[in-house]
């Protein structure tokens, strides 16, 4: 017996729907998390990052870590 | 769940000193420009021979099967991937404040990809290929490609690890999700079992095999040409436009509707083949849904200049920027439009998908890279860039080559689709010659020849301007130094924390979470876990439940010389040319014969169904022609049809077939599953055999003696099995479930 003959008898075909649900469960989870009220101001001055490289304290010209 | 209130951020004293390594930027800036005018140069070659056969100047290492792959592995993996790798170095060290982890892995991740694009053009025009779209290259440049994506996973993870600010920036989302899935994909479409050093077959057959291709394929356009472009759009849109993304939220949202709905759809490129209905359904589903984050994205990235459109009239970036959105938008309509069946019943095999995946890739990736290059230039130099009006041009030459390149592939695909589906009032074929179909397109492949070398004069304008500007750098280049705060082992909240009451409020506040956002490395095992899941989830049942794949009783190995054939067909890349999947549709049927059928390919390693049709299908070819028809039609098509666009294969009638090597390929067959039985001890007698046979059958039919020992032969042998073992005994299906193998059944 190999193991597709297993699995081929194992009735799963109703798995297709647990996976549905579980993913969109997640989903579902995840955009309301984004949209909590309290969450604005967080996101906001995460949104600004891209413009904050950090305080330039000193310049070099070789390189150095 | 909460903290102590009482805590505040670190104080000045323990701020770290660090610079950015923009030397790796600058690298990989070089990297892409380089390989992507010979990314581009190649596709302008491969188009010309389309237009002319001439093109393929009679060789075997120019021809068209051979320079296709090079010309997508190019553009892909070496001009979209080196882009990728330029702005991902830039921003991630700026997003996170912090160096690479190592220099020595960046420089080893950056002169190993470059020695994987070398070899992949010292081996691609010499015909040593998986035969798997975006996945040609031979096993041991498979293994070093592992390596090299390590090294960069690690180096990408630690900085991450170490990094000073504390939210990873949605851009980063996107790095992430692109490294770990391209890893998965890679790793597991390129199992093969080695036949030789530069020769191997894959572990899957027929139906798996090409469900697993293109899984791997589709997932390659989304997690290589998509996801890491959105992660530099979502961190150079902003910075060009001088504010922040229109939307976060929506970012966020973008980001893991993409993750978990691209993953599945794969098998949109499969639909009406032998692959099972559902699989192409579940697909079709899943491509559609895909419609809402990509607009969303796209609405995101264009309304970033909310307030700053007047600018996109000056700035040259954000003119490549908003192009490149506008390209995002429409590729990403027209895909889902592609994946519903009845559309892709017209589209499928014709160039319709050619012009899909080219304003994608011209539009979106390549302006893009053109937009944050320019917006890199005067960073990196630190000069000015040297013409602004030679941005200008190089704007508008590649926006006429777009709009000429992919209008009139439009039309060639429409065109041909339309064509091949068309009966007369008799009810037969309206055009019954195939070479009729593709005569037509040849004013729209001379329209896109000109397209093309528009875009590659752009590209050369582009090359010429950031030589310039390198040119007039600073004898030294300045390297700030950047002060910032580590990040604290342990969570401490950077304001004061009062814990609410109830429930609602406390989850409302989302205090419990801030310990979950230190988790880089959760996040991404989460991420690779929905990837994983959902990837199980669709292929497993076409490996373990058997009704899937319903058996032929009659379908047989290849003998070992039609393997020999076989390998040759591959090596010369006839598969970019030729599809073996006939469907189940009339106009397909009279044309081609009986529909293919899934247990015809269980020991097809690799498959080789196709995916562009630019010559007829070749799934019932064996019988069809006498065997000096394919010895002539090999040496000249235009011999045999005149007005055939095929290259010439003169060499394969004077170059020697290496018998002995035969052994060696039907063992590795074995080894994978393929019932061999006696030629597991005589493959090259038996070759020699059947090869003396068809020699013979040649020279009876007219043709020239002393093939017996030549390639030609295998090629002959492999031509004429194709299709024909189930016209050998009446079709029987040895599972229960025979309801599966019968037309009805059948999409």
């Amino acid at each position: 017996m190999k193991l597709s003959d297993i699995m081929s008898h194992a009735g799963l075909s109703f798995y297709t729907q647990v996976s549905l649900v579980l993913f969109l469960a997640v989903f579902i989870a995840v955009a309301i998390r984004t949209w909590l009220p309290s969450r604005r101001g967080e996101l906001d001055t995460a949104s600004r990052l891209p413009f904050d490289e950090g305080t330039v304290v000193a310049h070099t010209s070789h390189r150095e870590r | 769940m909460t903290s102590a209130p009482s805590a505040v951020a670190p104080s000045a004293a323990t701020l770290d000193r660090f610079s950015y390594d923009d030397d790796i930027v600058r690298k990989f800036l070089f990297a892409t420009l380089i390989w992507g005018v010979v990314g581009m140069v190649v596709g302008l070659l491969i188009a010309l021979q389309l237009a002319n056969p001439i093109f393929n100047f009679n060789t075997s290492f120019l021809s068209f099967g051979r320079l296709r792959p090079l010309h997508t592995n190019a553009v892909v993996f070496a001009f979209a991937g080196n882009a990728f790798f330029t702005g991902c170095y830039y921003s991630t060290q700026r997003l996170l404040k912090a160096r690479m982890y190592s220099d020595g892995l960046s420089k080893f991740h950056f002169w190993g990809w470059q020695a994987i694009i070398l070899s992949a053009a010292l081996t691609l025009p010499f015909g040593y290929t998986q035969a798997k779209e975006y996945a040609e290259l031979e096993w041991p440049i498979d293994i070093a490609i592992v390596v090299v994506w390590v090294a960069f996973a690690v180096n990408f993870f630690a900085t991450l690890i170490r990094r000073r600010e504390r939210h990873i920036y949605v851009a980063l989302w996107f790095y992430i999700a692109s490294i770990v899935t391209v890893a998965i994909l890679h790793i597991f479409n390129n199992l093969v079992v080695p036949a030789g050093l530069l020769k191997s077959y894959s572990i899957y057959a027929g139906v798996q095999d090409a469900f697993m291709q293109w899984w791997y394929g589709h997932n390659a356009v989304a997690f290589f040409l998509t996801t890491p472009f959105l992660g530099l759009m979502y961190y150079f849109m902003p910075k060009a436009a001088e504010g922040p993304v229109f939307s976060y939220k929506l970012s966020i949202l973008h980001f893991w509707s993409l993750v978990f709905m691209y993953i599945w759809a794969g098998p949109h490129h499969l639909h009406y083949t032998a692959l099972p209905e559902w699989a192409a359904t579940v697909g079709m589903l899943f491509s559609v849904m895909l419609w809402a984050p990509s607009w969303g994205g796209m609405i995101n990235g264009l309304l970033t200049l909310r307030g700053a459109w007047h600018k996109v009239a000056q700035d040259p970036t954000l003119k490549f920027f908003v192009v490149a959105i506008t390209a995002y938008g429409m590729a990403t309509f027209e895909g889902p439009m592609l994946s519903i069946k009845s559309v892709n019943a017209l589209s499928h095999y014709t160039d319709w998908i050619i012009a899909h995946v080219h304003t994608g890739a011209l539009g979106w990736n390549g302006f893009m890279t053109f937009g944050m290059a320019y917006w890199l230039l005067p960073r990196l130099f630190q000069t000015e860039i040297y013409s602004k009006r030679a941005v200008e041009l190089h704007f508008w030459v590649s926006s006429v080559g777009i709009v000429l390149y992919v209008v009139a592939i439009y039309s060639a695909g429409v065109t041909q689709g339309l064509m091949w589906r068309a009966f007369d009032e008799t009810g037969r074929l309206a055009y019954p010659d195939f070479v009729e179909t593709v005569l037509k397109l040849m004013p729209m492949y001379w329209m896109r020849v000109v397209g093309g070398t528009f875009y590659i004069v752009g590209m050369f304008i582009f090359g010429w301007n950031v030589f310039k500007t390198w040119a007039s750098r600073p004898a030294r280049y300045d390297v700030p130094v950047i002060e910032a705060a580590p990040l604290t082992p342990r969570y401490v909240p950077d304001h004061p924390v009062i814990p609410a009451q109830g429930l609602w409020a406390r989850f409302n506040q989302v205090e419990w979470h801030r310990s979950w956002e230190r988790a880089p490395m959760l996040f991404t095992a989460l991420t690779v876990l929905a990837v994983v899941v959902a990837s199980l989830f669709e292929i497993l049942p076409t490996f373990l439940i058997k009704s899937n794949v319903p058996t032929i009783a009659s379908v047989k190995p290849y003998t070992p010389l039609e393997l020999a054939g076989r390998d040759l067909y591959i090596a010369e890349g006839c598969f970019n040319c030729h599809s073996q999947m006939i469907r189940p549709f009339r106009y397909e049927t009279e044309r081609f014969g009986e529909y293919s059928k899934p247990g015809e390919s269980v020991y097809e390693h690799p498959f080789l169904w196709g995916s562009r049709r630019i010559g007829p299908d070749l799934a019932r070819q064996g019988g069809k022609y006498p065997d000096l028809w394919h010895v002539r039609h090999f040496e000249d098509p235009r011999a045999v049809t005149a007005k055939s666009i095929m290259p010439a294969y003169p060499h394969l009638s004077t170059t020697t077939l290496d018998f002995n090597g035969i052994q060696r390929r039907v063992d590795a067959m074995a080894m994978i599953g393929v019932p061999y039985g006696e030629a597991l001890n005589r493959a090259p007698d038996m070759a020699r055999e059947q090869a003396r046979q068809i020699a013979a059958a040649i020279v009876e039919q007219g043709g020239p003696a002393g093939l017996e020992d030549k390639q030609m032969v295998a090629m002959v042998a492999y031509m004429q099995r194709l299709g024909r073992d189930i016209k050998v005994t009446p079709t029987s299906s040895s599972t229960p479930s025979s309801a599966a193998s019968t037309p009805g059944a059948q999409p």
